[in-house]
């Protein structure tokens, strides 16, 4: 379907476009320009949250099918063409990525050495992410999804920690691997329904009728891809050493929106494309999911350094994600949706407090903080804020999710559901006991003087904060943008 | 037919590269002596062959649509033999490009070693439309002897001497195994004609088996040409030891000279009841992993391209094993843009090697902050090398792949799989140091051909990556050919 350009179009087009011209150019600008770079990513970033905004406000939350449609050939002969388009799935994760690319630049204050490259990087991040999520073609959607991993490799090695080349190159691999896989899974795809085409919308229309035990085939090697990104246990061991390598602008963006990629490509792939593939996998799909959830709460129990602790934090509540995911039903898939959302806001702030804090001591070891509630209190009552909202208290966006994804588990894996629920124990625990350590308690006296939260930092986490609130308080607000969506890919499961 | 004055009316392009490569050395003739610093004042023989190539390049656009036979069938005027001898002619310029700069610095005689490339061109060229085996066996001595020569060109390194005797005693090796298996095929057909061995093959209730030994041998000769495993034990000391102009050029130009001669082949003799895809399928399985596993422990960057050189071999073999239209359109898709990128990486080697005289990797720390754009063109030819997307390595794994799997490949397709992620590994390490480690930061004193041979492959590999409608559809048309 050719759609005429609208102004629509024009818009979604240009979330991508606009953050990758906008990088190339920053590259190119002369080296004096150096000290206005965050400025002007700013400025790019800002100009994309606000068209991404503006979807949102022109989205029409009752139709079930793609929005803002723009079908322009590209590879004929292979039967590709630049095929974007939002509908409830992919809306709110393409705004998250606009959100958080924004307030990562703004928490990037403290990148003082290569800037241009940096916010180069940082904005060519942000057009491979919404690429992802707005491609209705699977050849344009796998390009992006690798085009995501050359500037994360570049940001965590050049800006990482002591230990960044390992970290970077083990992330690197890990992912390259499984999107291979992934590739494979979408050859075997394209092959398989003989239409000659990538267009996601029409080899959906053809392969759902494939023979369940070709679509399960052709599934396996797609989550493989799929769940490294997650990343579900065992494959997961890449993040928490990105994770703490990572600058802390590039760990917002990491655990807030590219692990998202996996779990939107489960639900775009699975249920919407293969769902004899997909139904047939659920189930190992939910154990592992399961194993994520407690597997990864009980590590960052153990841990001792507070970002490896929010690193392990991540793994276990995508499991929650992937097990909503695995349940298929409405309300299952409904909480995963509403919790990839969620977790990109709480993981995003709980980064961005450890980013401060450790710009502050310039340590990360839980045992070299303590009270810190009585010298930085704003800072600290952040810290209570997020690990609340990450434990899922009600009336802060994590309950929704999480209690979405446990009531849509329980009629179809009443174990699972149970034990999911029981999780949460572990996730007060480390998340208390973290609270316990760093804000609260005697003061270490080390800590006296350190300066409370300062302007540009309420500046990048206020909007989180906000927005975890509101989603808490006012869950319609999210749930209403994807409601239709969700419920015609659960109509497809159903037949 | 026509007269031999019409057949040769035909041959322009062949006809100018040969006076191209004449021409440069009758005006080096009429130059002044100079010594060993003023070689570099002949640098600009190169562009004069470039503009050579670069006629002959017109001259075969103008043949473009010819369909014929010329001499009984020892020349095949057809859509593939077009595109192999653009590819050529472009690996030709491109090298040239390359050379001239850095070519002055090891030697006294630059314009033989231009004009050498020149004719090895023409070789590969003649290559690319010969139908008849005898005209095969001819002409690639026409490729390898030059070749043999560039290599040793570097007469102070004794390396570059002791690579140019491995290579010619392998070449003497695969020659003879090659003029076996064409006496056999010969005295069994009484033909040396392709399109008659077709027909024969094709008219045989079953394959005589000293045929099949013919053929088999055939191969071996063309295996040794394109690098692939288990004929690629000269590649790593060879193409170390050249001087890194030579290494450039016969990285591309000799590997895809072999393909020229080896397709009409091996499409030629489908019915024989030999199994194809299974040997070639091994072959390339082979020649990935051997490759890459080789290349990941190499500290020197020409060794690095050497091993890659050996699995981007095995990927190209994956498009044979198909031995389909499709696969072979793969294939010619694959060769443009290894030859782009390839080059590329060449061309940075050069600017990189004149500032530090070496080509360790180790010497590219810092290059980053030493010279920018080499470090992003540097970047952009080793990411393509490995696969990665909006790059025309990319499209051409992709598309090879994709032939494969059509063709029931499915355990060659994830062995390649498997290994574009080892290769990345090692493509990504010398990104690594280039962007990520500190070095000397002196600004890089750039050799301009090298840099701007350089930005064209750059250039080419985004084209190819972001659009490659057109040049799969030349590609595909190409192919065709092979299989009416």
């Amino acid at each position: 379907m050719m759609t005429q350009m609208g102004t629509g179009q024009l818009v979604l087009a240009a979330t991508i476009l606009v953050p990758l011209v906008g990088g190339i150019l920053l590259s190119l600008i002369p080296r004096s320009f150096s000290g206005h770079a965050r400025g002007y990513a700013l400025g790019i970033s800002g100009l994309v949250l606000v068209m991404a905004g503006w979807l949102w406000a022109n989205f029409d939350p009752t139709v079930a099918g793609m929005q803002f449609e723009i079908d322009v050939p590209w590879i004929a002969g292979l039967g590709t063409a630049f095929h974007l388009g939002v509908d409830g799935l992919s809306l709110p994760l393409l705004f998250l990525t606009a959100l958080l690319t924004c307030l990562a630049v703004i928490a990037s204050a403290g990148i003082n050495d290569r800037e241009r490259q940096y916010f180069t990087l940082l904005l060519l991040l942000e057009a491979g992410l919404s690429g992802v999520f707005v491609s209705l073609d699977l050849i344009l959607f796998y390009l992006f999804w690798e085009v995501v991993l050359i500037p994360m490799y570049f940001l965590i090695s050049i800006w990482g920690g002591p230990n960044r080349a390992y970290a970077a190159v083990k992330f690197f691999l890990y992912t390259l691997a499984g999107s291979l896989a992934m590739l494979a899974g979408i050859i075997a795809l394209y092959l398989a329904t003989g239409a000659k085409t990538f267009d996601l919308i029409r080899i959906a229309e053809s392969a759902g009728h494939l023979p369940a035990a070709l679509q399960t085939g052709i599934f396996i090697a797609i989550a493989v891809g799929l769940a490294v990104k997650v990343p579900i246990f065992p494959l997961h061991t890449w993040l928490p050493d990105a994770h703490v390598e990572a600058p802390t602008a590039v760990s917002v963006l990491l655990a807030g929106v590219l692990l998202k990629m996996g779990s939107y490509g489960f639900i775009r792939l699975g249920p919407g494309v293969l769902p004899a593939g997909f139904t047939a996998i659920a189930p190992v799909l939910a154990v592992l999911a399961v194993i994520s959830i407690v597997y990864g709460a009980a590590l960052a129990l153990v841990q001792t350094d507070l970002k490896r602790l929010v690193a392990y934090s991540s793994v276990s509540h995508m499991g929650y994600v992937m097990l909503g995911i695995s349940a298929g039903t409405t309300a299952g898939l409904t909480g995963a949706t509403v919790q990839m959302f969620s977790h990109g806001l709480i993981a995003g702030l709980l980064f961005l407090l450890v980013g401060a804090v450790y710009s502050r001591a310039h340590t990360r070891e839980m045992a070299a903080f303590g009270g810190i509630a009585k010298v930085t209190p704003i800072l600290a009552g952040g810290f209570v804020f997020a690990s609340f909202a990450s434990l899922g208290l009600p009336g802060m966006s994590g309950f929704i999710g999480e209690f979405l994804v446990v009531a849509g588990t329980l009629p179809v894996y009443p174990v699972l559901a149970m034990i999911s629920a029981a999780a949460v124990v572990l996730t007060v625990s480390y998340l208390l006991w973290m609270l316990r350590r760093v804000t609260f308690g005697p003061l270490n006296e080390e800590r006296a003087g350190m300066p409370d939260i300062s302007g540009s930092e309420v500046a990048s986490m206020a909007p989180l904060a906000l927005l975890i609130l509101v989603v808490g308080v006012l869950p319609q607000s999210l749930i209403g943008v994807m409601q239709t969506t969700i419920e015609s890919i659960v109509a497809v499961l159903a037949r | 037919m026509g007269g031999t004055a019409q057949a040769v009316a035909y041959l322009w392009p062949e006809l100018i590269v040969a006076i191209t490569g004449a021409l440069i050395l009758v005006i080096d003739l009429f130059l002044p002596r100079v010594g060993e610093e003023g070689a570099s004042s002949r640098s600009w023989l190169a562009y004069v062959g470039v503009a050579g190539l670069a006629v002959a390049a017109v001259a075969t656009a103008a043949r473009a649509g010819v369909e014929t036979t010329l001499f009984d069938g020892i020349i095949v005027l057809d859509g593939l033999a077009t595109y192999f001898t653009f590819l050529f002619l472009g690996i030709g310029a491109l090298s040239l490009l390359l050379a001239a700069n850095s070519v002055p610095r090891f030697t006294r005689w630059p314009a033989e070693y231009y004009a050498l490339v020149v004719w090895c061109t023409l070789g590969h060229m003649v290559l690319a439309s010969a139908g008849e085996l005898f005209t095969i066996f001819v002409t690639l001595q026409l490729t390898s002897l030059p070749l043999i020569i560039l290599i040793g060109y570097a007469k102070r390194s004794g390396k570059s001497g002791e690579a140019a005797l491995k290579y010619l005693l392998l070449v003497l090796v695969s020659t003879a195994v090659l003029a076996y298996g064409m006496s056999l095929i010969y005295g069994s057909l009484g033909t040396s004609t392709i399109s008659e061995i077709a027909l024969q093959l094709g008219k045989a209730e079953r394959i005589d088996s000293v045929v099949a030994l013919g053929l088999v041998l055939l191969l071996t000769g063309f295996a040794f040409k394109i690098t692939a495993a288990p004929f690629h034990y000269w590649v790593p000391d060879t193409y170390e030891g050249a001087p890194t102009p030579t290494t450039a050029f016969m990285s591309v130009g000799s590997k895809f000279a072999g393909f020229a001669l080896a397709l009409r082949i091996i499409v030629a003799t489908t019915h024989v009841q030999l199994d194809w895809p299974l040997i070639f399928g091994v072959m390339a399985a082979l020649s990935m992993t051997i490759g890459n596993l080789g290349a990941i422990r190499q500290v020197n960057i020409k060794r690095m391209l050497a091993y890659s050189g050996i699995a981007q071999a095995g990927y190209l073999l994956v498009g044979v094993a198909a031995l389909s239209a499709a696969g072979v359109a793969s294939i010619l898709f694959y060769s443009v843009a290894y030859t782009l990128a390839n080059l590329a990486a060449f061309g940075t080697i050069i600017n990189v090697a004149k500032a530090t005289r070496s080509a360790e990797i180790e010497g590219y720390a810092g290059l980053a902050k030493r010279a920018p754009l080499v470090a992003l063109t540097a970047a952009i030819a080793l990411l393509s090398l490995g696969g990665l997307p909006l790059l025309g390595g990319f499209m051409a794994k992709f598309y090879v792949f994709l032939t494969a799997a059509h063709e029931g490949l499915i355990w060659l397709v994830a062995i390649g799989v498997i290994n574009s992620v080892i290769s990345m590994y090692y493509y990504m390490r010398v990104i690594y140091v280039i962007y990520v480690r500190e070095g000397d930061t002196e600004p890089l004193v750039l050799d301009p051909s090298a840099t701007l041979a350089s930005a064209v492959c750059v250039a080419g590999v985004l084209a190819l990556g972001l659009f490659p409608e057109y040049a799969f559809r030349l590609a595909n048309e190409a192919a065709a050919v092979l299989f009416r």
